[in-house]
């Protein structure tokens, strides 16, 4: 298929393989982190980390956005989906992830109705065909999955539906990566931006990854030989001493993105003053809310909330895994208490996460029968 | 995903493996029959050129 098979060509990927290899210094660690959970899928599924030489490390951050969402807000959101008369929907990720006590499809068993839908345009079409029963969507996700959102509420308001509100979790991508590059704890040498998020903000919000701290980003596609040419632009602007931001994924990322999907973003979000991410603890601006135009679509206005802050199991390491400080293999549950089936951290529930992108493509038996 | 027919701001498109989906393509400028298009959600939101 078009797009898709030219970017897997085993072929190709040896001859990328062999260029990045000319272009490392053998004598310099290199840690490149990419910020999307569609590229950490991809680099487990395809193996692109065993086609990089020892000395390039792939360090994965906060890029998937199940698995950077609070305990505390699941429990705001089963508060709402136990309530009577109440419809709850999300994505299907969303609803395996654990709250304090237990996760929205427990509470689907327990009663509530809860369902799982693949677009908000769907949790809409719910509330068309159910006048008498409040439906409730728990949006998440990041830039990308944001407009979806703004314009299905656009929508709800121009048909004047009244029983359909969201619960707003969706996160921005810089707020966090500013936080990582201000962390001690990490040295990171370059970034592969998040391309679907630059689809919609273009090319301009990580410009300052160079201009401030150094260290340059090249947006990257998601099929095996997007992210090996990334990983070489972003070598080669190392060995030459150039810093910016490059766009390897033109196909689809315009500079400016998407001008559309902003403005109607614009019209139904404003940023939070703070929000909680998993294991980066509370960040300035980095989540929307509804706007006041919007307001009557707020179910956190709607219903009652619990919006208690819940802490993390003592056992579970999904923010270090979050930050690229661990590798999901070293965190103490990892395949044993914690698995795709049971899982204790966000990062084990969606494929986009760290671990269940370890777990899932066989990497935890690899590095066993080679340790 | 690629675009198959276009109804009043709505796209009717087929993925990769061949299911047919219906999309929202009020987000972006032209799109025709034929092209190909970035999705989240049930919302595209780029072309793929």
């Amino acid at each position: 298929m078009k797009y898709v098979d030219e970017f897997r060509d085993a072929k190709l990927g040896q001859v990328l393989a062999g260029e990045i290899l000319a272009e490392v210094d053998p004598h310099r660690h290199y840690k490149v982190m990419e910020v999307c959970g569609g590229h950490t899928h991809s680099i487990y599924k395809y193996g692109i980390d065993d086609l990089l030489p020892d000395n390039v490390e792939l360090v994965h951050g906060p890029g998937c956005p199940v698995c950077v969402i609070p305990m505390g807000r699941v429990d705001d959101g089963i508060a709402i989906a136990r309530q009577e008369g109440v419809i709850f929907t999300s994505f299907g990720d969303m609803l395996r992830v654990p709250g304090s006590q237990y996760t929205l499809l427990d509470a689907k068993a327990h009663g509530a109705d809860v369902r799982m839908v693949y677009s908000p345009l769907d949790a809409l079409r719910i509330a068309r065909e159910n006048p008498e029963r409040e439906v409730v969507f728990f949006a998440i996700g990041f830039e990308t999955t944001a407009p979806s959102t703004a314009l299905t509420l656009k929508r709800a308001r121009d048909e004047g539906i009244s029983n359909f509100s969201c619960i707003c979790n969706h996160v921005t991508i810089v707020p966090p990566l500013k936080a990582l590059l201000e962390s001690p704890d990490l040295r990171l040498d370059g970034f592969i931006g998040p391309g679907h998020v630059c689809t919609v903000v273009g090319a301009r919000p990580f410009e300052f990854i160079p201009a401030d701290y150094g260290r340059p980003v090249v947006i990257s596609g998601f099929e095996p030989l997007d992210v090996m040419q990334s990983v070489l632009m972003i070598l080669r602007q190392l060995s030459f001493g150039r810093c910016e931001v490059e766009n390897q994924y033109t196909r689809v990322v315009p500079r400016e993105g998407n001008l559309r999907a902003l403005e109607v973003m614009s019209e139904v979000f404003e940023l939070r003053p703070h929000f909680e991410w998993r294991g980066l603890g509370f960040i300035s601006q980095s989540a929307l809310k509804l706007s006041d135009a919007y307001r009557e679509f707020d179910a956190e206005q709607r219903f009652e909330v619990p919006g208690v802050r819940v802490a993390d199991p003592k056992a579970c390491q999904c923010g270090e895994v979050l930050k690229g400080v661990i590798k999901p293999w070293e965190c103490k549950v990892f395949g044993t208490a914690c698995t795709p089936e049971h899982a204790i951290g966000t990062c084990m529930v969606s494929p986009e996460g760290a671990c269940a992108a370890y777990y899932n493509f066989w990497r935890y038996a690899r590095q066993k029968e080679t340790a | 995903m690629r675009i198959v027919e276009l109804h009043e701001g709505e796209a009717v498109c087929v993925d990769q493996d061949g299911a047919s989906h219906k999309v929202a393509v009020e987000l972006l400028d032209t799109v025709r029959p034929g092209e190909r298009i970035l999705v989240h959600a049930g919302v595209a939101i780029g072309a793929v050129t």
